[in-house]
C-alpha cells in the first residue's frame, strides 16, 4: 500500500471528471457542449460496430444452428463436424431469405402509405435502461435526425442522432419516447408512451396508450396509428404502431389509458427502414394490415 | 500492490483491448440478445471488475473510468454522459481494494464479480434515479434491477475466465482450459510475494 496517497489522488480526479461531465451534460439538456463527444464517438465507434456484427452474425448462425438441434450432438464427431457446416450454409440461406421477406415487407408497407423510405439493418443495441439501437445507415444516405423509422409491421422509433455511416434510433418502447397516435377509424387521438425495460414486469406490454378524451369509445382489439406529427418530423402519420390490449380502468382520471401490444418485435429488430421523405397525403389507415389475418404482433 | 504499478506500466495496451472487445460484444451481441425481460448482462462492467480483481485498485478505477467514458460515447448510447465512467471508475476502485484477498480461497473471485455486479447496477440506478431520468423512474429500476444482477452473475464466470486468458497471455502459467483457477491462483501467489 506504498502508494495509495497518489492512487486516492488519482480516484479523486477520476470521480470530480466524471462528476463534472454528468453536471454539463445535463445541465445543457438537448444542446450540451458535450453532444460532440457523442458524435466522435460514433465516428469512431460505428465502423467497428459494422464490422463487429458483420463477423457476429455467422456465430450467432452457429449458436442457433446449435440450439436447434441438440440430438446432433451425440453422434460421431465428424458426421457432426460436416452436419454442422451443412446446417450452418442452410441458416444462413434462410437468414438471408428471411432479410429478403422483411425487406420486401417494409417496401409494400411504404409503396401502401407513400413513405419514401431508406433500408438499414440494425447493428447494435443500448444497455441501462435506455432502449436504443444503431442502424448501418447515416447522413451519407441522407438519414437526418427527427426521421421516422419503421419496419413492415409497424412503427419502430424515430432518429435522434446521425453520425456518417450509422445512426441512432429511440425505439418507441423507450421510458422517454412519446408519439402521438389516433385509433382506427376514429378520431380519437392520444399519445403512445413507452413502459420501458420490462423486467420481472408479468404481462406487461411496452408501449401504453393515452387518450385525451375520458368517455373516448375504446375497445380491445382496436388497431393505432400514429397521428403524425407538425411537420412530419419527427413522426410521418399513418404508420401502424399497435392494437389495444387491455384498457386499464382508473376511475376519476381525465383520460384513458390502455396497454398496446405492437406490431414489431422490438427485441428482434434486423431489417428498417427510415422514412427520409413523408407521404404526400396522409394515408389514414390504409398501412394497416388486414383485420382478420393473424397479426404479426410482437412480444 | 507494489506489482500493479508496474502492470500499469507492463499491459494497458492488452487491458485497453479487452476493454475494447468488451464493448463491442456488449452492444452488439449481448444488448441484442432476446432475454426474457428484455434485461442484458452488462459484459462491460464485469470485465472493468475482473481486471481490478486481478491488477489491483488503481488499474481498476482507470480502466473503469476510460470503459465507463467510451460505453458513454459509443452509439446508440443516449443517456447523460458521465454515468457510466462515474460508476465503473467506483466500482473498479472497490473491486481494486479486495484484490490482495484474491488467493484465499479459489471460487473468491467469481463472489467478488457478483457483488461488483450488484454495486454497479444499483450505483447506476441511484446515479439515474437522482438525476431525474425519466426511464430510472423508480417503477423500472424496481422491475429491472433483480434480473439484471441475475443475468451479470450468470454471465461472470465466463467474463472473469475470459479476461483471465486474455489479459495473461505471455505468462508462463497458462490457465489449463475450464474455469482456470490454477492459472489464477498460480498467478496471485506471484504477485503476493
Amino acid at each position: 500500500m506504498r502508494d495509495t496517497r497518489r492512487t486516492r489522488l488519482v480516484l479523486g480526479v477520476l470521480l470530480v471528471t466524471s462528476l463534472l461531465l454528468i453536471t454539463v451534460d445535463h445541465q445543457g439538456g438537448e444542446n450540451s457542449p458535450l453532444r460532440g463527444l457523442r458524435g466522435l464517438g460514433a465516428t469512431v465507434f460505428g465502423p467497428l460496430e459494422r464490422v463487429a456484427s458483420g463477423v457476429v452474425r455467422p456465430v450467432g448462425n452457429t449458436f442457433d444452428a446449435l440450439r436447434d438441434a441438440p440430438g446432433q450432438r451425440r453422434r460421431a464427431e465428424d458426421l457432426q463436424r460436416e452436419n454442422q457446416r451443412l446446417r450452418e450454409q442452410l441458416r444462413s440461406n434462410t437468414i438471408d431469405k428471411d432479410r429478403a421477406a422483411q425487406l420486401e415487407r417494409l417496401l409494400g408497407s411504404a409503396g401502401l402509405g407513400g413513405y419514401k423510405i431508406v433500408a438499414a439493418n440494425v447493428i447494435s443495441a443500448g444497455q441501462g435502461y435506455e432502449d436504443t439501437v444503431t442502424i448501418d445507415a447515416g447522413t451519407l444516405s441522407g438519414v437526418k435526425p427527427e426521421m421516422t423509422v419503421m419496419t413492415g409491421e409497424g412503427l419502430v422509433g424515430r432518429i435522434t442522432r446521425a453520425g456518417p455511416a450509422t445512426a441512432t434510433v429511440l425505439l418507441a418502447t423507450d421510458a422517454s419516447s412519446t408519439v402521438g397516435a389516433r385509433l382506427e377509424d376514429s378520431k380519437e387521438i392520444g399519445v403512445i408512451k413507452g413502459e420501458g425495460r420490462r423486467g420481472l414486469g408479468v404481462g406487461a406490454t411496452p408501449l401504453r396508450l393515452q387518450l385525451f378524451s375520458a368517455d373516448a369509445p375504446l375497445a380491445v382489439g382496436q388497431r393505432v396509428v400514429t397521428l403524425g406529427s407538425k411537420g412530419d418530423r419527427p413522426y410521418v402519420p399513418g404508420v401502424p404502431i399497435g392494437t389495444v390490449d387491455r384498457i386499464e380502468k382508473t376511475p376519476g382520471s381525465l383520460t384513458r389509458t390502455a396497454l398496446i401490444r405492437p406490431y414489431v418485435m422490438f427485441t428482434r429488430l434486423d431489417v428498417v427502414g427510415v422514412v427520409v421523405a413523408p407521404p404526400q397525403r396522409d394515408p389514414h389507415d390504409a398501412v394497416l394490415p388486414p383485420q382478420p389475418a393473424a397479426s404479426p404482433s410482437g412480444s | 500492490m507494489l506489482n500493479s504499478v508496474e502492470e500499469v506500466r507492463s499491459g494497458p495496451f492488452r487491458s485497453v483491448l479487452i476493454i475494447v472487445v468488451a464493448i463491442l460484444l456488449q452492444v452488439a451481441v449481448a444488448n441484442r440478445l432476446p432475454l426474457p425481460g428484455s434485461v442484458t448482462p452488462d459484459l462491460v462492467m464485469l470485465t472493468v471488475v475482473a481486471l481490478a480483481l486481478f491488477k489491483g485498485e488503481t488499474v481498476g478505477m482507470v480502466a473503469g473510468f476510460f470503459a465507463g467514458l467510451a460505453t458513454d460515447l459509443v452509439p446508440p448510447a443516449d443517456h447523460t454522459i458521465g454515468m457510466y465512467a462515474l460508476v465503473y471508475c467506483v466500482v473498479g476502485y472497490l473491486s481494486g481494494l479486495v484484490s490482495p484477498e484474491m488467493d484465499r480461497s479459489q471460487s473468491l473471485p467469481f463472489v467478488a464479480v457478483a457483488i461488483g455486479a450488484l454495486v454497479g447496477n444499483l450505483a447506476y440506478a441511484l446515479v439515474g434515479v437522482m438525476l431525474g431520468d425519466p426511464r430510472a423512474d423508480w417503477s423500472i429500476v424496481s422491475r429491472t434491477v433483480p434480473l439484471a444482477v441475475l443475468y451479470n452473475v450468470l454471465a461472470s464466470p465466463f467474463v472473469v475466465w475470459a479476461v483471465l486468458r486474455l489479459s495473461q497471455r505471455n505468462e508462463r502459467l497458462e490457465p489449463r482450459g475450464g474455469l482456470s483457477v490454477p492459472g489464477f491462483s498460480a498467478r496471485l501467489g506471484r504477485q503476493q510475494r
